[in-house]
């Protein structure tokens, strides 16, 4: 989820000159010899540097899954291990008193045992930990993963076939109740290899103390009445995006000359002092503190901030130019040793009930609109259930069920916008030429 | 290693035992036997390692590099991020410096009259040092902020203007690493100071010194390696820092280490490495020059 990635702020920082090395032959044959042999010393030298590399995949991507894994007949075989390892984030599923009550009535109903972990702090570095087993053809030791689509993570997964294509036969809660948001979304057409768990905007937040009338544009952001006091994200996918819609550009069709338009807009708006600084998760601190009044801001942690009374005039805007839509996605790596359980377990998610339980706790954007009768009334075990979690969230179910950065309305949904999807890792590397200057700046 | 010579009380060199026994030939390299892997695993392997994939060309996707001899990295890393280097070199210097005039009072007062509760004292020096590092910045962030109870209280007071802010400035970040670094100075500083014969002081009163003179013609001479010993201990961890800048610092003063951190999060280790690399190379010379001037002894009577 974008939020946390805030510890990993460049995530896909590269610099001009190492992609093009990477992407032109930087050396002929002679070359590379001259060098290597300016001198004996130097050739000893060599031979022990060169002997130790970084062993990777080898695959240059594109492939397929071997040995028909994910087909309709690969799935027939698939049987119930009772088990199943789910790879989450931290602090994003329902917890009190160290239970999770959507798992427990997971294994109460399934008879499936849960090993829930919590290892991803952000895509990127779990990416590369995964990775070594995946191109050594090994179990991750994991049946669940989940992704942030605006990380090039997912598509490097996808592109290396280091995801299990899904059963689509084992996804009926899924199907039936899954929203128009999480379904058949634009980086993962017809849910071949993803299902949400939770999905959040990156907007604007600002303080509606200071800022009466925000206007509903995201210009707000390069606006000089707030010189100096302006937050924004030092994510280059975040940065870039926002740049590309002050430009009135829909990111998810921009090209690069758009992109170098983006990137001037937002050097503008550094050298013009508007910029108070590129924040990681910490932006949400700093618009407590009074350090900006306006930021660029994810939804949950403006509807989290709210809960407290000292920081009720912290007010989220969905602009008109749009709200960046991202999603977290469970997915099954290669290799994983009980698919079947995982395909359960993420099916089993797709109830309005246990959606409940785990957006009350949450408060993203939840997957399963119906969700909301739910909370509104539940029944059986899930008003057991919320009514065990109460006390822990201290606002009444209500709140979640009507507030629009969970359950959004229409308008909600028309202001979102996706992540430009790059085509290759050129593209990557020209977006994060472009955008990541300007946040590591000296 | 050499043999041991043997002789007889008489002064005679004995024939006896033209060899010594296999196990104390072995002594010392066995002996040496940990501290060596410990060198080899920890610190030549990485190391080679680092040189090695800064000269790589490495797929960011799959991880996979390629050994391409690629120096003219080296010279494209500078030319994009020298400017950052700068910044790692005023402010880790800068913080030093703070650093060596907070800490030698503190020192000189510990190792003069901290008596029998000099432990006590040095405890007491290092007892914030106990919290994370990254929290105590983080913490920072919420004394110095804008409305914080410092600055909002000043400013309701009148006594600053409205729009100044200590925190996303360069003058932050440098606080923020003299604050943090502040016992790689301080403890170096005491071991120079507490060495200093006392009665060094008293000669020197014998022969008319004043305090003052005192100081500044005795104590501080003898005192001038721990100084360099406490400053390079000071600056070069600082040199590399990569925390202060993100949390204390604003759109201008990106300090080598955020870049070079950025680089591994992103994966693109040869970009990382050679900075690192760089970065190393800078660290020794700076080691060597200190060797030069004050000699190789000092400093590892210091670390």
């Amino acid at each position: 989820m974008t939020e946390r990635n805030g510890s990993d702020p460049h995530e896909s920082a590269i610099d001009p000159s190492v992609w093009r090395g990477m992407t032109q032959s930087r050396m002929s044959r002679r070359q590379l010899l001259a060098s290597a042999g300016t001198g004996a010393g130097m050739l000893g030298m060599s031979a022990v540097l060169a002997a130790c590399g970084v062993k990777g995949a080898t695959s240059s991507g594109g492939s397929k899954p071997a040995g028909g894994v994910g087909t309709a007949a690969w799935w027939a075989k698939q049987k119930s291990t009772k088990t199943v390892n789910f790879a989450n984030w931290p602090y994003y599923i329902d917890v009190v008193k160290g239970k999770h009550l959507s798992l427990e009535r997971f294994t109460a109903t399934t008879g499936i045992t849960v090993n829930y972990t919590e290892p991803i702090g952000n895509n990127m570095p779990f990416y590369a930990k995964i990775r070594t087993s995946l191109s050594a053809k090994q179990s991750t030791g994991y049946d669940i993963i989940v992704m942030t689509n605006n990380s090039p993570a997912i598509g490097y997964l996808i592109q290396f076939g280091w995801l299990t294509p899904l059963d689509q036969s084992a996804m009926a809660n899924f199907n039936k109740n899954a929203g128009p948001l999480v379904k058949n979304p634009s980086w993962d057409h017809g849910n071949k290899y993803t299902m949400a768990w939770q999905s959040g905007w990156t907007a604007i937040g600002y303080n509606s103390a200071i800022i009466k009338n925000p206007g509903t544009s995201v210009d707000i952001l390069f606006d000089k009445k707030y010189a100096g006091k302006v937050g924004m994200m030092n994510d280059p996918q975040e940065l870039g995006s926002v740049g590309l819609l002050a430009i009135g550009v829909d990111p998810a069709t921009s090209t690069e000359s758009d992109w170098a338009k983006a990137a001037k807009k937002l050097q503008q708006q550094r050298s013009d002092g508007i910029v108070r600084a590129y924040y990681d998760q910490s932006y949400i601190d700093h618009l407590k503190n009074g350090d900006t009044v306006v930021t660029q801001a994810w939804s949950g942690d403006i509807f989290q901030a709210d809960l407290n009374s000292k920081y009720r005039d912290l007010a989220l805007l969905i602009p008109d130019e749009g709200g960046m839509f991202w999603t977290d996605n469970m997915c099954i790596p290669m290799y994983a040793q009980n698919p079947r359980d995982a395909m359960t377990l993420m099916d089993f998610y797709y109830q309005p009930d246990v959606e409940a339980v785990v957006e009350y706790y949450d408060d993203y954007i939840c997957p399963v609109p119906t969700a909301k009768q739910a909370l509104l009334s539940p029944t059986g075990w899930a008003a057991k259930a919320l009514k065990e979690l109460a006390p822990e969230i201290g606002l009444p179910t209500s709140k979640t069920a009507d507030a629009p950065t969970v359950f959004p309305t229409p308008a909600y949904v028309k202001n979102s916008r996706p992540y430009y999807l790059y085509k290759s890792q050129e593209e990557l590397t020209a977006w994060n030429n472009l955008f990541l200057p300007i946040t590591q700046g000296a | 290693m050499e043999q041991p010579v043997l002789a007889d009380h008489a002064g005679r060199l004995t024939g006896r035992r033209p060899r010594a026994r296999l196990s104390k030939v072995l002594a010392p390299y066995l002996l040496s036997l940990p501290a060596g892997l410990w060198l080899l695993a920890l610190f030549l392997i990485p190391l080679v390692t680092m040189l090695s994939l800064s000269l790589q060309t490495c797929n960011l996707g799959t991880g996979a590099c390629v050994m391409t001899w690629h120096w003219a990295e080296f010279g494209q890393q500078l030319s994009l991020y020298h400017g950052q280097f700068l910044n790692s070199f005023y402010y880790a210097g800068a913080a030093a410096l703070i650093d060596l005039v907070i800490s030698y009072p503190i020192a000189y007062w510990i190792a003069f009259y901290g008596g029998s509760k000099k432990n006590f004292f040095l405890l007491m020096l290092l007892v914030p040092f106990f919290v994370s590092f990254v929290i105590r910045t983080v913490i920072w962030n919420f004394i110095l902020s804008d409305n914080g109870f410092i600055l909002g209280s000043l400013k309701h007071a009148h006594l600053l203007p409205q729009g100044f802010h200590v925190l996303s400035t360069g003058y932050a970040v440098v606080a923020g690493l003299a604050y943090n670094y502040l016992p790689f100075t301080a403890l170096p500083l005491y071991v120079a100071i507490e060495r200093i014969d006392k009665t060094v002081l008293d000669a020197a009163y014998d022969l008319y010194a004043t305090r003052r003179e005192a100081f500044t013609r005795v104590i501080l001479p003898l005192t001038v390696p721990g100084l360099f010993a406490a400053f390079l201990l000071t600056f070069i961890p600082a040199l590399g820092d990569y925390v202060n800048q993100q949390v204390l610092g604003g759109t201008s003063n990106t300090m080598i280490g955020t870049v070079i951190q950025n680089a591994f999060q992103t994966l693109d280790y040869a970009a990382g490495s050679t900075l690192s690399a760089m970065l190393l190379g800078i660290a020794l010379i700076g080691i060597f020059a200190y060797a030069r001037l004050l000699g190789s002894r000092t400093i590892e009577e210091y670390l």
